[in-house]
């Protein structure tokens, strides 16, 4: 709640210096900021093998996610199917998702903005160690 | 099968020489397994750098897709070059690490200093997630071999294992290995092991395979996760 009254608040002052030096312009330069951050995350799906110990010891030991952090998103995989590990720009999720797929997990990548894969993730700090 | 314990010099078990066994030859075979199915030129040393000439081709055995599964569920192009790009390397790691865990587990030098049954296996901490790693693609694939879907079945398999130690623990020449011996299993409620065509004896050999590297897994990575937390990871 507090964040997207904070992100609202960003955009509507951005919006209004825009609406300020520009005209109608607003809505278009808008959409292409959007389309260009656009990230891409890596979704992290259950399996029925790999113990909750060590899915939170990946999240914790990789992503360097602290242990909170990294029992929820355990637990959300666990509960839910699937969880959004991370988020970035595609190159740094294709190395997210190598490395899921190393460690046993079973990972895909997916553009946030495509269909349901992002809108649940803790979009934000993305990324993990290369 | 003692669980591991977090030591000065690294995560220390007890294994029987049978545990030992049974474990380094599932992990030399699934290496195998997951070698041919990628594409990896057999022979080739991996693990020192050499670049690899196979072409990742896509795997048929439904466990090797499991280990090295497509990086998109919907976009089949993504899918394809995330595969070509990485599945070498990645399938390479796998064979290195699950060959190292083999022979970590029959070293010699670990049985040498202790005759007693179950010697010492010490897993030095800057490889314990490497170890952790392959006991993860051994239980994966043993967990497709035995038809293990869900949640359900796992833990059906766990109790099923657990409560048949005793009955089943010298019970390999009792000469009931015929038909009865699907009959005399302890009660089942998922038919996974049936649908891959295992009989009852081989479900119990190889579930208790399963369970037995679950057990190791578990405590390795407690104690793996302990020392994370502590912050004395130091390798």
């Amino acid at each position: 709640m507090n964040g997207q009254t904070t992100t609202g608040a960003r955009l509507a002052t951005a919006a209004v210096a825009t609406e300020a030096a520009g005209d109608t312009q607003v809505d278009t330069r808008e959409d292409a900021a959007t389309a260009v951050a656009d990230p891409w995350v890596t979704i992290v799906w259950n399996d029925p093998v790999n113990l909750m110990s060590y899915v939170s010891y990946v999240f914790e030991s990789y992503f360097g996610y602290p242990p909170a952090k990294a029992q929820k998103l355990m637990l959300q995989v666990h509960h839910d199917g699937r969880a959004v590990v991370s988020s970035g720009p595609r190159e740094r999720m294709e190395v997210d998702v190598q490395a899921m797929h190393g460690f046993g997990l079973w990972a895909t990548l997916r553009q946030s903005g495509s269909s349901d894969g992002g809108s649940d993730g803790p979009a934000g700090q993305g990324g993990g160690a290369a | 099968m003692t669980p591991f314990r977090s030591a000065p010099a690294g995560y220390v078990a007890r294994w029987d020489d049978v545990e030992r066994e049974v474990l380094g030859r599932v992990a030399r075979d699934v290496a195998e397994l997951v070698r041919a199915e990628s594409g990896l030129e057999p022979g080739v040393e991996v693990g020192d750098g050499v670049a690899f000439t196979g072409v990742a081709r896509v795997p048929q055995d439904p466990a090797v897709q499991r280990l090295l599964p497509d990086a998109h569920d919907e976009d089949a192009d993504v899918a394809a070059e995330f595969r070509h790009l990485t599945q070498t390397d990645l399938a390479a790691g796998k064979v290195a690490r699950l060959v190292a865990f083999a022979d970590a587990i029959d070293s010699p030098d670990a049985l040498a200093d202790d005759p007693r049954d179950g010697a010492e296996l010490v897993v030095p901490r800057e490889s314990a997630q490497e170890f952790a790693g392959a006991l993860t693609d051994v239980r994966l694939v043993l967990a497709e071999r035995l038809g293990l879907v869900d949640d359900a079945d796992v833990e059906t398999l766990h109790d099923d294992v657990l409560s048949g130690l005793d009955e089943y623990d010298d019970g390999d020449d009792d000469g009931d290995e015929t038909e009865s011996d699907e009959d005399d299993a302890a009660p089942d409620e998922y038919a996974g092991w049936e649908r891959v065509g295992l009989t009852g004896r081989e479900r119990r050999y190889w579930g208790g395979v399963f369970v037995a590297a679950g057990f190791a897994q578990e405590s390795l990575v407690d104690e793996m996760l302990a020392d994370l937390r502590a912050g004395r990871s130091d390798d």
